[in-house]
């Protein structure tokens, strides 16, 4: 699915050069589960960032689906962002003003999808989710577990390559944690997704099939299992 | 539609921000309304009065004023009379205000080039007194004289001149035929005060004139009482120089089109350099009074005034938008996280911003018609005040009894400047209304959505400079 060949990302800090991601390598099978580890500031949601088409690597390629990231232009990155990758985040960044299910449907407003097609699949990814009968709810009025659900399902409604979650269970107590967990392990099995997910926390990270350790930049393999994902 | 859900729930959540920005933009486009109406009423009131004063078709006056030595000729006036023991009565026509200029003169103004027509014109003053006796006197009310504006009229240019603006009553107009008679067209408001109707007499210079019609003036016009053909006039006045036969003291010109007016207003004063030659233009910068002061306001007070709110509901409204952008960086990081292009997301705040540019032109039509209304009715009553010695107006006289008296005083028959002021002035007061045009409005309209477009564009390009990876990583 991916491959990063010798992927550096610098940043100007002030006028201090400061290196992200040094020198990386890395392939991510299809429908593999990697977690990510690190300790803040080593370089895991840069990481996460160019995984995701949202940063481009100073040096380096990143190829998704045998096509090379760093050489597309904006728009064509735009619209692989729209098909193909799924994003989750630690803050759920879901958009205040719209209902469950409009902020699912936002993720397909970029696909051109029909209306009634673009509805149907909406309470489709709700009810993968468990909160169809929650659809009409803004984001202010449910819980934590809850908008984390809908960013998931929001993440899930296009049917992506791939997902990307960023500390999905970080503002999350230990029982949701689970929860959500228990159901990214599900939608992963059963979507066949590959998953890359980042985390503090090695209970979560203990579910993925390969875990990986990001330091000042630097990506070492702590496990790799390969095994099924319990 | 996503879009326009998205917008509701978006405004709706912002509702503060929304309703002052909308009212910025209400206030500015509230103003240019009313301004634009003030200044489209302050120029119709203008152009009443200078139409009025000027004439329907006339683009040019020429006079030609009263020297202090001609006034005071013999013959002029009312002098030459020698107090008697009994009281005398004495009525004549004179043209006591202007100087007279040669029949010849109008011929040829009529050959300039660029001059559609031309046609001479007496302005006079029928001036009826009694001359206190030596041993008759008389109480001051029969002291003061009585003064009758009249016009002489050139009856083969009927289509400009004094009364090509004039509103028939009753009876009729003058015709090619009258040009020798003794037969007059008086003004309503004289016509009322005397109770005169079609077939009465009125008696000028001695000599009995029928009424063929009565006719009305727009106000403020400073119209004649009455109109005499003008051969009938010059025959019968006496000017500064003696009787007016071949003379004229106006002559209304008009110009082959608007454009050559200042052309030929030059060409007239090379060919009669003493002469007084009067456009609209001209006049307009001696109408005095609060119309023109309002007329100033509304140029240039008022005029900025609106640009500057404008400006300032502009500038409030994009640095709203830039604000509100900033403010939600997370959430069109994650947009365009999702996908969403930046175009897409800057067509969204744009959508916005219009929506309440559309409201701020709502709003802002309301407060202009309100303005608008507002304005004429509270509006201080209008007035403009006009010199007449060059135009259709008649010279003051005097008007008080001190005046009156000043007439006979020292020896009868002494110089005719004592009552004819050529500066004189008359004060007319002007209708105002201030009428807002649909033009305005489509402008106005105009103006509140190129506003929201600026503020929106704003926004767009902050969003553009967005990089999703920093928008996310502010919130990381």
């Amino acid at each position: 699915m991916y491959e990063l060949s010798n992927v550096t990302k610098n940043y100007l800090k002030g006028s201090r050069t400061v290196t992200a991601v040094r020198d990386l390598n890395l392939v991510i099978g299809d429908g593999e589960w990697l977690a990510i580890q690190g300790r803040t500031g080593h370089g895991k949601s840069t990481l996460l960032h160019i995984l995701g088409a949202l940063d481009r690597p100073t040096a380096g390629t990143v190829t998704l689906a045998d096509q090379d990231l760093t050489q597309l232009r904006e728009a064509q990155v735009t619209r692989l962002r729209a098909q193909s990758i799924g994003f989750i985040f630690q803050t759920f960044n879901l958009v205040p003003t719209l209902s469950a299910a409009e902020n699912v449907e936002a993720a397909l407003v970029p696909l051109g999808i029909a209306p009634g097609q673009r509805h149907r699949r909406v309470i489709a990814a709700l009810e993968s989710v468990g909160l169809a009968d929650r659809s009409r709810h803004l984001p202010s009025e449910l819980s934590g577990g809850q908008q984390q659900r809908v960013a998931i399902a929001r993440a899930l409604v296009k049917e992506p390559m791939v997902l990307l979650a960023d500390e999905p269970t970080g503002n999350l107590d230990e029982d949701t944690r689970d929860e959500i967990t228990e159901l990214l392990s599900r939608l992963w099995r059963d979507l066949g997704l590959t998953l890359v997910l980042v985390t503090h926390d090695s209970t979560v990270a203990r579910r993925a099939q390969r875990i990986a350790v990001m330091h000042k930049g630097r990506l070492s393999i702590r496990r790799d299992a390969r095994r099924p994902a319990s | 539609m996503f879009f326009f859900t998205y917008l509701r729930r978006e405004l709706r959540h912002r509702m503060r921000q929304a309703v002052v920005t909308a009212l910025g933009l209400a206030l500015g486009i509230g103003l240019v309304i009313t301004v634009t109406a003030l200044s489209s009423g302050v120029r119709t009131a203008q152009g009443k009065v200078l139409g009025a004063l000027f004439g329907v078709g006339t683009d040019i006056t020429v006079t030609t004023p009263a020297t202090p030595a001609a006034t005071a000729g013999p013959g002029g006036g009312i002098g030459g009379f020698t107090p008697k023991p009994y009281a005398q009565h004495t009525d004549s026509l004179t043209s006591p205000t202007q100087g007279t200029l040669n029949v010849s003169a109008v011929a040829a103004i009529a050959r300039l080039h660029d001059v559609s027509a031309a046609a001479g014109g007496l302005v006079l003053t029928e001036i009826k007194a009694t001359i206190p006796g030596e041993n008759t006197p008389l109480n001051p009310s029969e002291l003061q004289p009585v003064q009758i504006p009249v016009n002489g009229v050139d009856l083969s240019h009927g289509a400009f001149g004094p009364l090509a603006a004039a509103q028939r009553v009753s009876g009729r107009g003058f015709a090619a035929a009258d040009a020798d008679a003794n037969v007059a067209v008086a003004d309503s408001a004289y016509a009322a005060s005397h109770g005169l109707k079609t077939g009465s007499a009125v008696t000028i210079a001695g000599t009995r004139f029928t009424l063929i019609g009565i006719v009305r003036q727009a106000p403020g016009s400073n119209a004649p009482d009455l109109y005499i053909p003008l051969a009938r006039a010059q025959a019968l006045a006496n000017g500064p120089g003696g009787n007016l036969k071949n003379k004229v003291n106006i002559i209304y010109v008009q110009a082959a089109s608007a454009a050559d007016v200042g052309t030929v207003t030059g060409e007239i004063s090379r060919l009669l350099p003493k002469a007084t030659v009067t456009n609209s233009a001209s006049l307009a910068n001696g109408v005095a009074g609060s119309l023109k002061t309002t007329a100033q306001l509304a140029r240039s007070l008022g005029i900025w005034l609106a640009v500057l709110v404008l400006l300032a509901a502009v500038a409030v409204a994009s640095l709203l938008t830039v604000a509100t952008v900033s403010r939600r960086v997370r959430e069109f990081g994650t947009l365009k996280a999702l996908g969403w292009r930046s175009g897409r997301i800057a067509g969204q705040v744009m959508g916005e911003t219009i929506a309440m540019g559309i409201a701020g032109a709502a709003a802002g039509i309301a407060l202009g018609l309100a303005g608008a209304v507002a304005a004429a009715a509270a509006a201080p009553k209008l007035t403009a005040t006009v010199q007449t010695a060059n135009a259709s107006g008649q010279g003051g006289f005097g008007g008080s009894a001190g005046a009156g008296g000043a007439l006979f005083s020292g020896t009868v028959g002494g110089p005719m400047t004592t009552w004819a002021n050529p500066n004189a002035t008359h004060t007319v007061a002007v209708p105002f209304t201030a009428p807002v045009a649909i033009s305005a409005i489509v402008v106005a309209v105009i103006l509140a959505i190129a506003a929201a477009v600026i503020a929106g564009a704003a926004g767009g390009w902050r969003i553009s400079r967005l990089r999703p990876a920093d928008a996310l990583a502010k919130v990381a």
